[in-house]
């Protein structure tokens, strides 16, 4: 129950501080980690007040479906490789097929979920990757993006096999899941909050950089 | 709570999400560390790797400085002890008291300054020459070089001889200069430390590339003596070399022969405007 809290009032932070820090979190599309934030913090108040109007399947799938679609905004955003643009699409459409048929299943569609861990896990591999190449990178976690790449690697890593076995479970191993899943979303909106706090980088390179002015 | 589960040797879907759990995240801290420390090592190597070029750097810059000084000295010597006794003796024999001499004294004097003023004009004939060769501003480095050559023959210490073999446009005066300079230093070099008995240039090109080869058969040095001298803070005349071929993008590579028989200096030069493109990126 205190996680759970924990969990609501950690979804708050991000966008409480991606609005005092508004200037810095312009551009590097942040926004579209803001918006994931609200729609987050949204779903759980519908959940709360549609109870029973609407079925918790219907509201956990709409909101695994917006979700990866902003994550893979996101991604899409800050890739720089066409190639992983292309695949970024293509990811999407293949998850968009998953989630749309089982939709109206009347149990928690946990396939999409872990397909959409299986493909963000690598995303997030390749778009590090790609930081870690860039020259202009002086030092990878000085970028906001490091920081949400970070948090949703860790959260999609640590859900993965709780999200692929969750069907298999018994409903009092299914309450724990619950409390990971949440201590893992207290983790990621940290992670958020850093991205959001921290100075936007001036990206400086260290291949042009002039150590000594006198030369 | 997981934990006791695990401890149920009934629940070895448990066992899996535990482990699986355990290991996704080992993994992905592993890899954020790694991520991390790696690319600090990159950019401590890169560094050092800037910091190595900027002291060759200023190596390169210390030579052309202490060059240009040098050559300064040597121009300012000449103009101070060659011709500044020379005009002040013409000056002495066209003194004042010259309209009080007699005539064939007053005509032997201005002789004698005469003589003196040609001596001066032949010598800063000569530094000027010395500064920019006329053949080469007129002609061109081909006959610049084989006039050089020609001259070095003619002393008769030294079978010297060029071919130029693809050299119908010429390049631009200024980059000319900086290329007769460089074969200047070398064969300079080559004459005073080599004991070589013959030297040959030879000029091509190929795609884009210009390339100028110069054989001889004495004492040379290799590529990795080359290195070691740019480092280090004698070769002045190789440091000048290397600064100036810098100007133009150039590279040179000093080897051995095939036979063991010569060395061999290739001087390697992108063309003109190839360079302007490389000079823009």
């Amino acid at each position: 129950m205190i996680i759970a809290l924990l969990a609501l009032f950690a979804e708050i932070l991000p966008i409480v501080f991606y609005l005092v820090f508004l200037k810095r979190n312009r551009g590097e599309g942040l926004w579209v980690i803001f918006l994931y934030c609200v729609i987050s913090i949204l779903t759980e108040v519908i959940n709360e007040l549609l109870n029973g109007i609407i079925s918790g399947p219907a509201i956990f799938a709409s909101f695994n479906i917006v979700q990866f679609t902003l994550f893979s905004l996101f991604y899409y955003l800050s890739v720089k490789n066409k190639k992983l643009k292309i695949i970024t699409v293509i990811g999407a459409v293949i998850f968009y097929i998953a989630a749309i048929s089982n939709f109206t299943s009347t149990k928690l569609d946990f396939f999409s979920v872990s397909l959409a861990s299986v493909l963000a896990i690598p995303y997030c591999i390749l778009l590090l990757y790609e930081e870690i190449k860039d020259p202009n990178t002086m030092f990878v976690y000085n970028n906001k993006k490091f920081w949400v790449i970070i948090a949703f690697l860790l959260y999609f890593a640590a859900t993965l096999f709780i999200d692929v076995y969750y069907s298999t479970l018994s409903p009092e191993q299914r309450s724990n899941y619950w409390a990971i899943n949440n201590f893992f979303e207290i983790l990621k909106n940290i992670l958020f909050c850093i991205a959001f706090i921290m100075k936007k980088n001036a990206q400086r390179s260290y291949l042009t950089d002039n150590l000594d002015p006198d030369i | 709570m997981i934990i006791l589960e695990v401890t149920n040797p009934a629940s070895s879907v448990s066992l899996v999400l535990f482990f699986g759990t355990i290991g996704m995240l080992a993994l992905t801290i592993g890899l954020i560390v790694f991520i991390i420390f790696h690319q600090r090592k990159v950019i401590r190597y890169q560094l050092k790797l800037q910091r190595l070029e900027q002291d060759q750097q200023k190596l390169l810059l210390n030579a052309s400085i202490r060059l240009q000084e040098e050559e300064r000295q040597r121009i300012a010597a000449d103009l101070h002890d060659d011709a500044g006794p020379l005009l002040a003796t013409a000056r002495l024999y066209l003194n004042e008291n010259l309209v009080n001499l007699d005539k064939s004294t007053q005509l032997q004097s201005i002789y004698n300054a005469k003589q003196i003023i040609d001596d001066t004009i032949q010598l800063i004939r000569n530094i000027s020459h010395s500064l920019m060769p006329p053949t080469l501003k007129n002609f061109g480095l081909e006959s610049a070089v084989n006039d050089l050559f020609q001259k070095i023959s003619g002393s008769g210490s030294m079978n010297a001889s060029s071919r130029f073999h693809d050299y119908k446009e010429r390049l631009q005066s200024e980059n000319e200069l900086i290329i007769f300079r460089v074969i200047q230093e070398l064969v300079n070099n080559i004459l005073k430390h080599s004991n070589a008995s013959f030297i040959h240039l030879t000029q091509n090109t190929s795609g884009n590339k210009f390339f100028i080869r110069l054989h001889h058969d004495g004492r040379g040095i290799t590529q990795n003596d080359f290195n070691k001298l740019n480092k280090s803070t004698v070769g002045l005349g190789l440091k000048n070399i290397q600064s100036r071929l810098k100007v133009l993008h150039g590279k040179i590579f000093f080897e051995k022969d095939m036979s063991q028989t010569y060395y061999k200096v290739t001087i390697e030069l992108v063309k003109e405007e190839d360079n302007k493109l490389v000079e823009q990126d």
